[in-house]
């Protein structure tokens, strides 16, 4: 508990707007996280990261640039984390998931845009969030409009770059996508001082491909019936991944998984419903939905979203002689992220299907932020592939308030007993 | 009613959290509520029944707290 003023007032953060913000995490974490029955002793560490999210994690980074690192703050699973880890740089996944930051989101940007974007923002300009703080850069992606125009903004405020996404999938994409890695190469070179080594960026590589691997074996474990970790536990894994320390958050879901695999053989057959969740990402402390459905007859035993599956699915070669040879790996790897934003996008919805099939799930829920044009507009080809399986569905389309959690439950408890 | 220990540092929070491991003693780590103080940073919740055996680990490794509380 140790005291973190000293070290908030110099990353110029508004302290009195941020204490309320401390103020509303102990009893919500309690509500949600420990209320929860038979949970894990791993799970400590990561309650021990919650405890500690603006705290130890912050230090870190101010240590971290103290002696001269940097801190790179991103918002999509398509900026490669090789590139930075390679380069010395730390990087933080920024999407903000509190209600908190909307108020503040929606001074300079359209109340009908998705909560998202409006939370992260929000975050940078009302200087609450010491992670936003402790960047030397951010780093942006064309991925939705929103996103994309949401940058011109937050430029306005701190160091902004953007990456161009490309927004199909041909072999030219995947060509271009690679070009623009290349440049961002550039960039982080510049902002760090350092070159990218093929024997940096081949180490790097193989780190990140251990963490996926370490995500891998947690959902792996949640295909067995009843899943020995709850779906709020596994999200909450794959939040903190975005911005843990990533040796110690590999090792310690190792530990998580060492435990589960124990304790898969002991548990007993209940008559949970097993439910994917397919859609737009989860950002601490986005809970909502995962609250809600587990608090009814229900687990969550899989996430397509962007803090599930496609976060660790595929990992980047570690084939190859050259440095170009590594970033076509890399830009190979990424560009088979499923994302809504391309088109066609018919990848995803094989993915759903054959990750209902793995994970054998009664249901699918399919989690809207609101405003979320790209994944609401992608509804109806989900709709269509999942009815011609025989694989129940419900749309939820929903923010980050809590007005239409009656509604939500409803509406869910109506659809468990579809199914 | 929970009972939770909290810490000056986390530092001290961890070291008892590996030794209350070593002995076997259930534990969990939980940010500190707001009742207790207005520092973030994390606690540690135990049973009842624990407290004394607790209490002589702290005393006996001489674990730095701020205080052992019920609310």
């Amino acid at each position: 508990m140790g005291d973190y003023r000293k070290l908030w007032e110099s990353l110029q953060m508004d302290l009195e707007k941020h204490d309320a913000l401390c103020a509303v995490l102990p009893e919500l974490y309690d509500s949600v996280y420990l209320s929860q029955e038979d949970r894990a002793d791993a799970m400590n560490y990561f309650n021990f990261v919650i405890s500690e999210v603006h705290g130890l994690r912050i230090e870190e980074l101010n240590n971290h640039r103290q002696k001269g690192g940097k801190v790179v703050g991103t918002f999509c699973v398509y900026v490669p984390d090789e590139i930075l880890n390679a380069l010395g740089v730390i990087g933080v996944g920024l999407c903000g998931g509190s209600q908190f930051w909307i108020e503040d989101g929606e001074k300079v940007l359209p109340r009908n845009l998705c909560p998202l974007i409006k939370a992260f923002v929000g975050a940078k300009i009302s200087a609450t969030c010491p992670y936003f703080q402790s960047c030397d850069l951010l780093v942006g992606e064309t991925t939705c409009d929103g996103k994309k125009k949401a940058y011109e903004i937050l430029a306005e405020y701190t160091p902004t770059y953007v990456m161009e996404l490309p927004q199909m999938k041909r072999e030219k994409d995947i060509k271009d996508w690679e070009e623009e890695i290349k440049r961002f190469i550039k960039e982080i070179e510049n902002l760090t001082g350092k070159k990218l080594t093929y024997e940096n960026l081949k180490n790097s590589i193989k780190l990140i491909n251990r963490k996926r691997r370490a995500l891998k074996r947690l959902y792996e474990l949640r295909k067995n019936t009843p899943s020995p970790i709850s779906g709020l536990d596994a999200l909450l894994v794959s939040q903190i991944a975005f911005y843990d320390d990533i040796e110690r958050f590999t090792e310690n879901v190792e530990k998580l998984c060492d435990e589960l695999e124990k304790k898969v053989s002991t548990l007993k057959p209940n008559n949970k419903k097993r439910l994917m969740v397919t859609g737009t990402p989860m950002a601490i402390p986005n809970w909502k939905l995962h609250h809600i459905t587990e608090n009814l007859n229900a687990q969550i035993v899989v996430e397509e979203t962007c803090t599930g599956t496609r976060y660790f699915e595929n990992e980047v070669s570690e084939e190859g002689e050259t440095i170009d040879d590594l970033i076509r790996n890399i830009a190979q790897r990424y560009m088979k992220i499923n994302c809504a934003c391309f088109t066609p996008n018919e990848g995803r919805v094989e993915d759903i299907i054959r990750l209902a099939q793995e994970y054998k799930v009664d249901g699918v829920i399919y989690y809207n932020l609101s405003f979320c044009q790209p994944y609401s507009v992608e509804y109806k080809k989900v709709e269509r592939a999942l009815k011609d399986k025989n694989i129940p569905l419900l749309l939820i389309e929903t923010d980050y308030s809590t007005e239409d959690v009656g509604q939500i439950k409803t509406r869910i408890e109506a659809f468990l007993e579809m199914i | 009613m929970k009972n939770y220990i909290l810490f000056p540092s986390y530092n001290e929070g961890l070291k008892l959290a590996s030794l209350l491991k070593e002995e076997g003693i259930s534990y969990t780590i939980a940010p500190t509520p707001r009742q207790l103080s207005t520092c973030c940073g994390m606690s540690i919740i135990y049973k009842d029944e624990d407290e004394d055996r607790i209490k002589k680990i702290v005393e006996d490794n001489k674990i730095g707290v701020i205080g052992f509380y019920t609310i």
